[in-house]
């Protein structure tokens, strides 16, 4: 397995704060690696970072062996990766299946001309579109809805509906910004699911996320931050034995001990 | 052709049966005039709502494009002698090319910001007609502007030929509203970091929309400047600009059907003004731009969306409703029977 992702010494300054510090992981073609750490360490800054959101202070992506500081965020969609949001970002006053379409805009070319006059290609590659968009929409569960206007769905639906929506630009590398946030235990493990077929059909997954049921089950390895610093990386096992995650995440380990 | 009229349906059917016959049922030469400034100004309005509608830029400056497609093809037809139709081409063109420059500028630009550099581009504009007066003929304009042959230049030839060009432009607006180019639009109107994300170039869309709008607006100057057979640089300014903004918010940013709505209806109410002012002497003068103001506060405060799309959620309602109700009614039948 070679490494699809590089993050060397990556940092990220906000006016006089790091925010991130010089962390360093890899994510592997087809492997589920999770990014975990208590509030404020770093986690989606790391993920913006890497999805072309933000640029980086120091350090450096490499995706594919491929420096990406160069590159301008929407081609990060083109080559690959793609990603869903903490903060949904969805397109409210379009339909489900329509905002779904619009993942598809690296798979097709048609040209504002082409589309306004209506011509063969991309009445073709609309069709596609469609197609395509509706298949997603049918893994996420959410065809039944695919008409709806998307600002009239619940929160849970419409972390599917991001999910399907990048999904279907068929990245290699997905992005998943707390996609279990506000889901119940049911959607949770319904997710958890998903993401292992995702994973099975080869796109390899960064995943930030909160709940520790979904990372253990998942997470083929998982890396820990804290305060914008790595503190931990490993199998999920090696991860809930490291005593510097749990200081972490419960307070130092004396109290803990006398606790 | 089929497929377009199967997709549009119903809309699009009333719609041509109601231009082809608006000639018939108003046979007077005036109200065939006034249908002939409702399809220019139609034109202009659905250039406008593709990029403030859909893609979310605001444009002050809609009536320097009317403008500069209004000065191109009456100076290289009436200066140059060239014909009408390379005339109106160039229309499309010109400003095509005015609006690629100002957006590569401003891009980068947004809201207020974008809202004022467009204002003073239209300032710029209308003061460089008035101002280059070998060429534009100045503040006093031009005259004897050759007419387009289009089965003769009545007015009723006149009428059929601008509400041709309305119409492929309506559809030409309603293709691209559902399609990559119209969803990456209103992409971009709504989260252009989701937008990105998702692969879209949002200065080059940005861009294409202006383009887009500056180029309708430039088609139906250079056809106003035909059809008037006169100009001056009068109403090339922020009057006009606004009353396209006007427009297009009150019949809906957001629906194509909304800027032609809106289009009539300004119309309307202007015509209804002309008229009354005949009986009250008070509302002669500028009066509409005091009642258009009005209206855009009104709207703005209390309908933001506009008429169409507020009509079209009022019916949808309404249909929910009723399908509900008869649910309703099905079951107790079904109760009652059983």
């Amino acid at each position: 397995m070679t490494a699809l992702l590089e993050v060397q010494s990556l940092s990220r300054d906000f006016g006089g704060v790091r925010a991130v510090n010089r962390v360093d992981f890899q994510v592997k073609q087809g492997e589920i690696l999770a990014l975990i750490g208590p509030n404020g360490a770093g986690k989606s800054t790391v993920l913006n970072m890497v999805s072309g959101v933000i640029p980086p202070s120091e350090g450096e992506i490499r995706y594919n062996n491929q420096g990406l500081a160069q590159v301008p965020g929407y081609e990060y969609a083109g080559l690959g990766i793609t990603r869903t949001f903490q903060n949904l970002q969805t397109f409210d006053d379009m339909t489900v299946l329509e905002n779904v379409m619009v993942g598809m805009h690296t798979k097709t070319k048609s040209s504002l001309f082409s589309c306004g006059l209506n011509l063969g290609r991309a009445r073709k590659e609309e069709q596609k579109m469609r197609e395509q968009a509706q298949m997603w929409l049918e893994h996420v569960g959410l065809a039944s809805l695919a008409f709806a206007q998307a600002g009239s769905l619940p929160y849970g639906k419409l972390r599917l509906m991001e999910i399907a929506r990048a999904m279907v630009a068929e990245p290699t590398l997905l992005l998943l910004d707390e996609p279990a946030a506000g889901l119940n235990h049911t959607e949770t493990a319904e997710m958890s699911k998903m993401f292992q077929d995702i994973r099975a059909n080869g796109t390899a997954i960064l995943l930030v996320e909160h709940d520790m049921d979904m990372i253990m089950a998942i997470a083929d390895r998982i890396v820990v931050l804290d305060q914008g610093t790595k503190i931990a990386e490993g199998t999920p096992r090696e991860i809930q034995e490291n005593p510097k995650v749990i200081a972490a995440y419960l307070g130092t380990e004396e109290e803990e001990g006398r606790g | 052709m089929k497929q377009v009229i199967q997709k549009w349906g119903k809309s699009f059917g009333i719609y041509l049966v109601l231009m082809i016959l608006f000639p018939f049922v108003m046979p007077d030469e005036y109200y065939r005039s006034v249908g002939i400034i409702i399809g220019l100004h139609a034109i202009v309005t659905i250039g406008l709502c593709l990029v403030m509608g859909l893609a979310g830029q605001i444009s002050l400056g809609q009536a320097a494009f009317w403008g500069i497609g209004a000065y191109t093809s009456a100076v290289l037809t009436t200066k140059y002698g060239l014909p009408p139709l390379v005339g109106l081409v160039a229309s499309a063109i010109v400003p095509g090319l005015f609006a690629f420059i100002l957006g590569r500028a401003i891009a980068g630009l947004q809201g207020y910001y974008l809202a004022m550099a467009t204002l003073a581009f239209g300032y710029i504009v209308q003061i460089g007609i008035t101002e280059w007066e070998p060429v534009t003929g100045g503040a006093s304009g031009m005259i004897s502007i050759p007419r387009v042959p289009f089965f003769g230049d009545s007015e009723l030839s006149m009428y059929y030929l601008i509400w041709a060009v309305v119409s492929c432009v309506l559809l030409f607006s309603l293709n691209l509203l559902n399609s990559r180019v119209g969803r990456a639009f209103r992409a971009i109107h709504k989260s252009e970091i989701a937008a990105t994300s998702m692969g879209i170039d949002v200065r080059r869309f940005k861009l294409n929309a202006f383009v887009v709008s500056g180029m309708f607006a430039g088609i139906s100057g250079g056809l106003y400047a035909h059809y008037m057979g006169i100009l001056d640089p009068q109403p090339f300014g922020l009057h006009e600009s606004i009353k396209f903004l006007t427009m297009v918010v009150v019949g809906g940013m957001t629906s194509i059907w909304g800027a032609l709505i809106g289009t009539l209806l300004i119309n309307f109410i202007s015509e209804g003004l002309i008229a009354m002012s005949e009986f009250v002497p008070g509302l002669q003068g500028d009066i509409d731009t005091i009642v258009f103001g009005g209206i855009l506060v009104l709207i703005i405060m209390f309908m933001p969306e506009g008429l169409v799309p507020r009509i079209r959620s009022l019916y949808e309602k309404s249909r929910a409703k009723k399908a509900k109700a008869r649910e309703e009614l099905q079951r107790m039948e079904r109760k009652a029977t059983t």
